[in-house]
């Protein structure tokens, strides 16, 4: 699986993307991110059990609000991109 | 303390500035004013510096000007008599005159909430003592102004 | 009323008199100010069928009662006409220094009239008004006029002036003030050009007063809160600028890429993305007056073919001279997006034609020879320099200056421009964001993203997260969107303030601004107001709902491949829905009940 980081979130993990062992569930995989970057990353992406409300997630460019939220199934080909709320126009 | 390098040049503090002494708003009537240099890509908020040996209170025919406990230096309107020696001792022009209420306009610290400071939205403009470390800054901020100099345009 | 100085200029170019006049206070307090009050005046004043390049065409400089207030991002103004580039009413909305100075000078706006037949510029300083001369300036850049007129006229001045593009009618020039603020689409500056002025110069001393200062302040100590804590106006804009959207439309497959021909991805968005340009050139935030985000950017390119200084690129100026024409080189991007600054014309359209202008030459439409080089799309080099020969109206530059629409029905193949009512769409594909799709159609200026952002939703989930791909509740929401942003330019705060704000803290800076005791519902129905206003004037202008359309390209070309693969905008449903919900009939005319309702007559 591969997984991206955009903007500030890449501050938390020193760097664009990482290619990653297949997770099952979109948690199972959010779990081993905040193990492996800590709790700065961690407090951006979680908010007690539910996502944080700072964060957007697309699988494969769809957000995961729209899909099954954390308990997306992942398949082994997915692309995971996380990004902080962000805005322009 | 101002830190030029953060100030987005958005002139807030002038907004909130003369607010906060007339509730009305009008940058001209401000005690702080930002300076902005295009080519350069500076602004600066400039305003008065509480100086330690005030040439406006020297000035003044009728000590109208004096420095309170804090160390705020205050003009006492009741005493001033609007002869704007003070305007022309002021070596960084941060008195000003206001002609429609007859009063000077000189940073008073907002009675020690400098409203500039509390509402300055970059962290450009802070209500605090310099400290040694600003060295740091300065050379931050020369090296800011040596890049810009250097070769801007095309 | 309190917010308003209660003045306007009228300025007649032809006979060079200048008469100072109140501000209706009935109409403003039925269409608020800036875009609002703009579009009423000129309702009342100018037939819709005028040509807008002619002399009986006005062109209105106008503030909103929250201008140059303690109210956050508060330095906007409003620069309305008939538009040349797409026939429609005109309002572009921009940011800077020059709105507020003009209302402490005494005046809520500027209505210009006639044609002066030398070039002249408008001199204001308070009570100080004249027109003066400007042979000298004429020809002049952006920059230079902005200099030359500072110097003449005091450091402390405002200048709002054309480029070259203006002067020559390029039918995309925009009005520029403070160096780089730009009132941009629908080619405003043109009708500034066709009248001979070349700039507005103001410098005023007065005050604005609100109507309850303590309630006023409250609300926007509030407010100022609130967007400072946002993590998109408190850290995301400040950090990256609005550049920041280039990944994550990418990522959802909804960046529009070479003519959008390629569907939603380009393969080189990360190198053109706000991380990258705050990475490689960014030099300072800048802030407009009064604003509490600061997401402007300060930007240089050091060295190198594209070496240049200047601000931006905002998001849909990066996105049309880079993904949609191919292009990966950011520093050229940014080159082209600041020649655009100095000579007065508009990025997103500008780059949009290039993109036009690409595939028609890979198309064999256009050829070497016609073009005076080679045109393929990723070409660098090419969006500069017809950037500048555009501006110039130099070689096919004179073509180009005439819009993707008209420049590519010249050659019989329309289809080829992506544009509605002649104006090009931005940076949000339409096939991916239904949403965003119904607006371009809607848009009462043409293919525009800032009437309705519905990407807010759709992409950024703020303030609800809406799926992009489905039709449902879309018209309902573009409805409160396109009303409230309605409300929002009128009032003369900037559109970025919603993304944290909404229409309680909206309405209450409105209320306690200039003492007024309107309802919310009444402020946003005053939106609507505004909304069917420049409906009718489209109308009488022979704009129809024939147009509320999008290219054949979006409606039958399904998008290749992405998260999105296989969808087209599925613009009928949603229409027929939101004219509807407008009160419109099925031709998009507002009914006689409607009207009514509303109070316009």
């Amino acid at each position: 699986m591969l997984v991206k980081y955009f903007a500030y979130i890449r501050d938390y993990t020193g760097g664009k993307e990482i290619q990653i062992e297949h997770y099952n569930s979109l948690r199972a995989l959010l779990n081993e991110l905040c193990k492996k970057y800590g709790a700065k990353f961690e407090s951006k992406v979680f908010s007690g059990e539910n996502l944080s409300d700072e964060i957007i997630i697309l699988i494969n460019g769809r957000n995961i609000v729209h899909l099954e939220g954390l308990d997306t199934k992942l398949q082994v080909e997915d692309v995971i991109s996380i990004f902080p709320v962000v805005a322009g126009g | 303390m101002i830190s030029p390098e953060k100030c987005t040049g958005c002139r807030t503090c002038e907004l909130i500035c003369t607010f906060h002494r007339s509730e009305e708003f009008n940058p001209k009537l401000s005690a702080v004013s930002v300076m902005a240099f295009e080519e350069a890509s500076v602004a600066v908020p400039i305003m008065c510096m509480q100086c330690e040996d005030p040439s406006c209170m020297k000035v003044c025919p009728v000590n109208a000007i004096d420095r309170a406990n804090d160390g705020t230096v205050l003009i006492n309107d009741e005493k001033c008599i609007g002869c704007k020696m003070c305007i022309s001792a002021c070596p960084l022009g941060n008195i000003t005159y206001n002609p429609r209420a007859r009063t000077l306009i000189k940073c008073d610290l907002c009675g020690g909430e400098p409203q500039c400071a509390e509402f300055c939205p970059s962290g450009a403009i802070q209500y605090k003592e310099a400290t040694p470390t600003n060295l740091e800054k300065k050379r931050k901020m020369g090296t800011m102004f040596k890049e810009v100099f250097g070769e801007v345009g095309f | 009323m309190y917010g308003f100085t209660g003045k306007l200029l009228r300025v007649n170019l032809t006979d060079k008199t200048i008469k100072k006049e109140g501000l209706n206070p009935k109409d403003a307090r039925e269409y608020l100010g800036a875009r609002g009050l703009g579009t009423k005046i000129m309702m009342d004043e100018v037939d819709p069928k005028v040509d807008p390049l002619s002399p009986e065409n006005k062109l209105i400089f106008l503030t909103g009662p929250l201008t140059g207030t303690f109210a956050a991002s508060s330095g906007r103004y409003e620069v309305v006409a008939k538009a040349p580039l797409t026939g429609t009413i005109g309002a572009s909305n921009s940011g800077g220094h020059f709105g507020p100075e003009l209302k402490y000078a005494g005046y809520d706006g500027i209505i210009f009239e006639g044609k002066s037949e030398e070039p002249v510029y408008l001199y204001i300083k308070d009570d100080e008004v004249e027109l003066r001369d400007a042979k000298h300036l004429w020809g002049k850049t952006v920059f230079e006029t902005t200099d030359t007129l500072l110097e003449e006229v005091g450091e402390d001045a405002k200048i709002a002036c054309i480029g070259p593009g203006g002067e020559k009618l390029v039918l995309f020039a925009t009005v520029m003030n403070d160096r780089h603020r730009a009132a941009g689409r629908s080619g405003l500056g043109a009708v500034m050009g066709s009248k001979n002025l070349k700039a507005v110069t103001v410098e005023g001393s007065k005050s604005i007063e609100v109507a309850k200062p303590k309630e006023f302040l409250n609300i926007c100590k509030s407010s100022r809160k609130s967007l400072k804590d946002h993590p998109v106006t408190g850290t995301g804009l400040p950090t990256y600028g609005t550049q920041i959207l280039i990944n994550i439309l990418n990522e959802s497959g909804g960046l529009p890429t070479r003519n959008w021909r390629d569907g939603g991805i380009f393969e080189h968005a990360e190198e053109t993305s706000g991380e990258t340009l705050t990475e490689k050139y960014l030099v300072k935030n800048k802030g407009c007056f009064g604003c509490n985000i600061g997401c402007g950017r300060i930007t240089k390119i050091s060295d190198g073919k594209f070496k240049s200084f200047g601000e931006g690129p905002e998001y849909e100026a990066g996105w049309s001279y880079g993904a949609n024409c191919g292009v990966r080189n950011l520093a050229a991007i940014s080159n082209a997006n600041f020649i655009c600054n100095e000579l007065g014309i508009d990025p997103i359209t500008m780059g949009a034609t290039i993109a036009c202008a690409m595939e028609m030459y890979e198309k064999g439409i256009l050829t070497k020879k016609e073009l005076g080089r080679e045109l393929p799309f990723g070409d660098d080099e090419a969006i500069v320099e017809f950037t500048k020969m555009t501006g110039m109206r130099e070689g096919f530059g004179d073509k180009l200056a005439m819009g993707s629409y008209r420049m590519a029905e010249l050659y019989k193949h329309p289809e080829l421009s992506m544009s509605v009512k002649k104006q090009e769409m931005p940076a949000y594909d339409g096939r991916v964001l239904q949403g965003m799709g119904l607006e371009y159609a809607t848009s009462n200026r043409g293919g525009c993203h800032v009437r309705g952002y519905l990407t807010s939703p759709e992409i950024l989930g703020i303030p609800a997260k809406l799926d992009p791909h489905v039709t449902t509740d879309k018209a309902a929401w573009l409805k409160t969107f396109q009303d409230l942003t309605a409300v929002v330019d009128s009032a003369g705060i900037c559109l970025f303030t919603t993304f944290a704000l909404g229409l309680p803290e909206i309405s209450e800076m409105i209320r306690t601004g200039i003492g007024l005791d309107y309802t919310d519902e009444e402020i946003l129905q005053m939106g609507e107001r505004i909304w069917n206003l420049e409906k009718l004037f489209n109308l009488e202008a022979g704009i129809t709902g024939k147009d509320d359309t999008l290219p054949s390209r979006l409606l039958k070309e399904p998008i290749p491949e992405g998260p999105a693969k296989g969808l087209v905008a599925q613009l009928d449903v949603m229409l027929k829905e939101y004219y509807e919900l407008r009160g419109w009939d099925e031709e998009s005319v507002p009914t006689i009940e409607k009207l009514e309702e509303l109070a316009i007559k």
